[in-house]
C-alpha cells in the first residue's frame, strides 16, 4: 500500500508542470536634472511606479539640462542612448533632436486635451509631440520670511511706489546688506527676475513676442522697462551683487537680505516653509511657469516599456510629484489641485485666483547659445548698469530670429 | 640587416596602429570636418568663426577696450603673457630659497605647492571661484584688510572678482598660477639639483649677492629646464578649459572666454550650426596655435638628445 501511494506521489511530482521562472525584470534608465532634496522627491515617484509595475526596475541618473545638451547629441548620432527616458526643461533641445530623427513620436500616447493650454508648444515639431509634459514650477515673484516682515512691520506692496517704499524701509534695517539678494548660477536666476519685470510692465504678451523675435530687446517699449524700473533699483543697490544661488538662499534665510526672487522649488529647500511668503510685482498679469519634458530616444532597447513609464509620469506621476515638497504643480488637468503640497498650493491659489497667465520661460524657449548669452549679458548689466545699450543691442543682434541660427 | 628592420617594424606596428586609430585619424577627420558646412566643403566656417560677434563665441573683439572682453584668442594670449613669466620667476625664487636657505619643512612646502597639480581641474575651477568670492574668498578679504581696493582706486578688488569683466580673466590667471606653480617648482628644483655646488660656492667666495647668484649663475645653467617649463606652460594655457567652464563659464559679458571653451560651445550646439564643422574649425585653429610651441619643444628635445 505504502509503495503504491509513494509511486502515485512520485508520478504526480514528475508529471506536474514545472513552475515557470519569474519573468526577468525590465530595466529602464531614467535621466533627470534633480539632485539632493529634489532627487529625493522624484525618487518617491519612481518608487510608486515600481510598486505599480513590479517587473520594472528603474535606475535614476542625474544630468543637468546643460549636460544633456552637451553629451546626448553625440550618443544619438551614433545610434546609441545613455537612457530610455530623459527629462529636461529645454523644449528647444527636444525639438532639435526630433528634427534629426532621434526621438520617439509621443503623439499617439498623450491626450493633449488633458493638459494646460500651450504646454505642448515648445515640444511640437511637424505637428507631432516629441516630449510629454511633467510637473511645472512657477517663478512667481519675491519670497520673504513672514517672521521677518512681522518683526519689522513690513507689508506686501500693492503699487510700484509701495514696492519702492518697502525696499527703502528694508534698506534702513540694521544688518541688511541689500533689500534683494541676487541669485547666480551661470546667470539664470537673474534672467528669471528680468522676465518678471518685463511681464509686469510690458504685459503678458511681451514674453511670447520676445521669444519669437517679434519684439526686440532694443525696442523702445522694452528698453523703457529696463531704464525706468530695473536700472534705478540696480543703481540704488536694492539688488545685491550676484551670489551663487544656494549660498544666496542661505544668506537670505539668515536675514542678511529680505527678498529673494526664485521659483517654487524654494519651498522644498527651506527649514520652515510655513514661514515663507511671496508677492508678485504690483500689477503683474502673468508669471513664468517652466515645465520639465520627458522624451524617449528611439535607440532605447525598451521603447514600449519606456513609453508606459512616460505615460505614467505625464499623468498619475505628476500628481504624486506635486504632492511632495518638490515645489511643483501638475500640468495634467485631471490631477486635482488638492494634491498639491501645502506651501505650493498657497502660491498656486494666489496666482490662479488673481487670474494671472502662466507664461513660458523666455530663455528656455529660445534656447541654444542665445540662452547662455542672455544669462551672461544680464549678469554684466547687474554689475555695470551703464552697459544697458550694449546689452540690449547684443541680445537683439544675437537672437536666433534675427541672426538666423 | 633586413631581418633586423623587419623585427623592428613588427614592434612598431602595435604602437602605430594605436596612434593611427586614436590620434592620427581624429586629427585628419577634424581637419576635413572643419571645412564641412551642411554637407558642403567650403572655408565658410573659418570666416564665420573668425568674424563672430557674439561675446561668448568671438575669437577677436571688433572694439578692443582697456578691459576684457577682447575675444577668446586674445584672452588666451594674455593668459600666456602673464602666466608663463610669473610662474617661472616665482618658481625660480621659491625653488632657490628652498634649496639654498635650508628652510625647515621644505619638503612639506613643496608638497603643499604641488597640491594644485593633483586637484582635478573642474574642482580647481570651483576653488578659484570661491577664493575670489566676496563672502567666503580669501583674496577679496586680503584686499579689504590691506585697503588695496581704496589705495589702488579699484573698489571691485574687495568684491567678487568674477562678477566684474575687468577682473574675471585676471582672477582666473592668478588661480592658474597657483595651480601650475607646484609642477613648475618641481621641475626647476630637479634642475637645480644638477648644478654643481662648487659653482655656487665660488660665486659666494667672490662676494656675489643671492640675487646675482640666482640670475647670473643659476638661471644660465637652468636655461634648458626653464625653456621646457616655459613651453609646457604655454601648451597648458592654450588648452585651458575646465577651470574656466567651472568658474565663470566665459563671462561676465564674455570677458573670460578661451578657445577651448568656444570649441565646446560650438560642439554642444552643433545641431544649430549645421553639424560639428564650426567646433572642428576652432579645434584646428587651436591646434595650429599650439603647434608652434610644441614644435619648438620637439626641436629642442631632439637637439639635446
Amino acid at each position: 500500500m505504502v509503495i503504491i501511494i509513494a509511486a502515485i506521489a512520485a508520478f504526480l511530482i514528475i508529471t506536474l508542470p514545472p513552475t515557470p521562472p519569474p519573468p526577468a525584470k525590465v530595466k529602464l534608465t531614467v535621466i533627470g536634472p534633480w539632485a539632493g532634496d529634489e532627487e529625493r522627491y522624484f525618487r518617491q515617484v519612481i518608487d510608486e511606479y515600481m510598486k505599480l509595475r513590479p517587473n520594472v526596475e528603474l535606475t535614476y541618473v542625474i544630468l543637468r539640462a546643460e549636460d544633456i545638451a552637451a553629451s546626448l547629441p553625440a550618443y544619438l548620432k551614433a545610434g546609441k542612448t545613455p537612457a530610455d527616458v530623459i527629462i529636461t526643461a529645454w523644449g528647444w533641445f527636444i525639438v532639435d533632436m526630433a528634427k534629426n530623427g532621434h526621438l520617439v513620436d509621443l503623439t499617439p500616447h498623450i491626450n493633449q486635451a488633458d493638459y494646460v493650454s500651450g504646454i505642448f508648444d515648445p515640444v511640437k515639431y511637424d505637428n507631432k509631440i516629441w516630449g510629454a509634459p511633467f510637473t511645472m514650477f512657477l517663478k512667481p515673484g519675491f519670497w520673504y520670511r513672514k517672521s521677518f516682515f512681522q518683526k519689522y512691520d513690513l507689508t506686501e506692496p500693492k503699487t510700484w511706489d509701495e514696492f519702492l517704499n518697502l525696499l527703502n524701509k528694508i534698506k534702513g534695517i540694521s544688518g541688511i546688506k541689500n533689500p534683494i539678494v541676487t541669485g547666480d548660477g551661470v546667470g539664470w536666476p537673474i534672467s528669471d527676475t528680468v522676465e518678471h519685470f518685463l511681464i509686469a510692465f510690458g504685459g503678458p504678451d511681451i514674453q511670447n513676442k520676445l521669444i519669437s523675435g517679434e519684439v526686440k530687446f532694443n525696442d523702445a517699449a522694452v528698453k523703457s522697462i529696463f531704464e525706468n524700473r530695473l536700472l534705478p533699483l540696480l543703481k540704488n543697490r536694492y539688488f545685491s551683487e550676484p551670489i551663487e544661488w544656494t549660498t544666496a538662499k542661505d544668506l537670505w534665510w539668515n536675514n542678511q537680505y529680505a527678498l529673494y526672487f526664485m521659483g517654487t522649488w524654494i519651498t522644498g529647500m527651506v527649514n520652515n516653509p510655513n514661514d515663507l511668503g511671496f508677492f508678485t510685482l504690483p500689477g503683474t498679469r502673468g508669471v513664468v511657469g517652466g515645465t520639465d519634458y520627458i522624451f524617449v530616444p528611439k535607440y532605447s532597447e525598451n521603447v514600449e516599456e519606456a513609453i508606459k513609464f512616460v505615460r505614467y509620469l505625464a499623468t498619475d506621476g505628476q500628481a504624486k510629484h506635486a504632492s511632495t515638497p518638490a515645489g511643483k504643480i501638475p500640468t495634467w488637468t485631471k490631477a486635482s489641485p488638492d494634491v498639491i503640497w501645502g506651501p505650493v498650493k498657497t502660491v498656486y491659489d494666489k496666482i490662479v485666483g488673481a487670474g494671472m497667465a502662466i507664461l513660458p520661460d523666455l530663455d528656455d524657449s529660445v534656447g541654444g547659445d542665445w540662452q547662455r548669452l542672455f544669462w551672461d549679458q544680464l549678469k554684466l548689466l547687474w554689475v555695470n548698469p551703464d552697459k544697458l545699450n550694449d546689452v540690449l543691442n547684443t541680445l537683439t543682434a544675437q537672437h536666433p530670429a534675427i541672426k538666423g541660427t | 640587416m633586413k631581418s633586423d628592420v623587419r623585427k623592428n617594424l613588427i614592434f612598431f606596428i602595435p604602437t602605430f596602429s594605436f596612434l593611427a586609430l586614436f590620434v592620427i585619424y581624429p586629427i585628419i577627420y577634424t581637419f576635413i570636418l572643419s571645412f564641412e558646412s551642411e554637407n558642403v566643403y567650403t572655408s565658410n566656417n573659418y570666416y564665420k568663426v573668425l568674424s563672430e560677434s557674439n561675446p561668448l563665441l568671438m575669437l577677436i573683439a571688433k572694439n578692443i577696450g582697456p578691459s576684457p572682453p577682447w575675444g577668446a584668442l586674445l584672452h588666451n594670449i594674455v593668459w600666456v603673457l602673464i602666466h608663463a613669466p610669473v610662474t617661472i620667476i616665482l618658481s625660480l625664487v621659491i625653488a632657490y630659497i628652498i634649496k639654498y636657505y635650508n628652510i625647515k619643512g621644505s619638503s612639506l612646502i613643496k608638497a603643499l605647492l604641488f597640491l594644485g597639480m593633483v586637484i582635478p581641474p573642474v574642482i580647481a575651477g570651483f576653488i578659484i571661484r570661491f577664493m575670489f568670492d566676496e563672502n567666503i574668498g580669501i583674496i577679496p578679504k586680503i584686499m579689504k584688510l590691506l585697503s588695496l581696493d581704496i589705495i589702488l582706486g579699484i573698489p571691485e578688488l574687495s568684491k567678487t572678482w568674477m562678477n566684474y569683466p575687468s577682473l574675471a580673466l585676471f582672477s582666473l590667471i592668478l588661480g592658474s598660477i597657483w595651480l601650475w606653480l607646484g609642477f613648475s617648482i618641481t621641475i626647476i628644483s630637479a634642475g637645480m639639483e644638477a648644478i654643481p655646488k662648487s659653482h655656487i660656492e665660488i660665486a659666494k667666495v667672490f662676494g656675489a649677492s643671492p640675487f646675482k647668484i640666482l640670475f647670473k649663475v643659476i638661471v644660465p645653467e637652468l636655461k634648458p629646464v626653464i625653456l621646457t617649463v616655459f613651453i609646457l606652460t604655454i601648451l597648458w594655457d592654450l588648452k585651458l578649459f575646465d577651470i574656466v567652464y567651472a568658474s565663470t563659464g566665459g563671462g561676465p559679458g564674455g570677458s573670460s572666454t578661451v578657445l577651448a571653451l568656444i570649441m565646446y560651445q560650438y560642439f554642444i550646439h552643433a545641431s544649430r550650426y549645421g553639424g560639428y564643422g564650426m567646433s572642428a574649425t576652432v579645434a584646428v585653429i587651436l591646434t595650429l596655435i599650439t603647434l608652434f610651441p610644441a614644435l619648438i619643444y620637439i626641436y629642442r628635445s631632439l637637439k639635446r638628445s
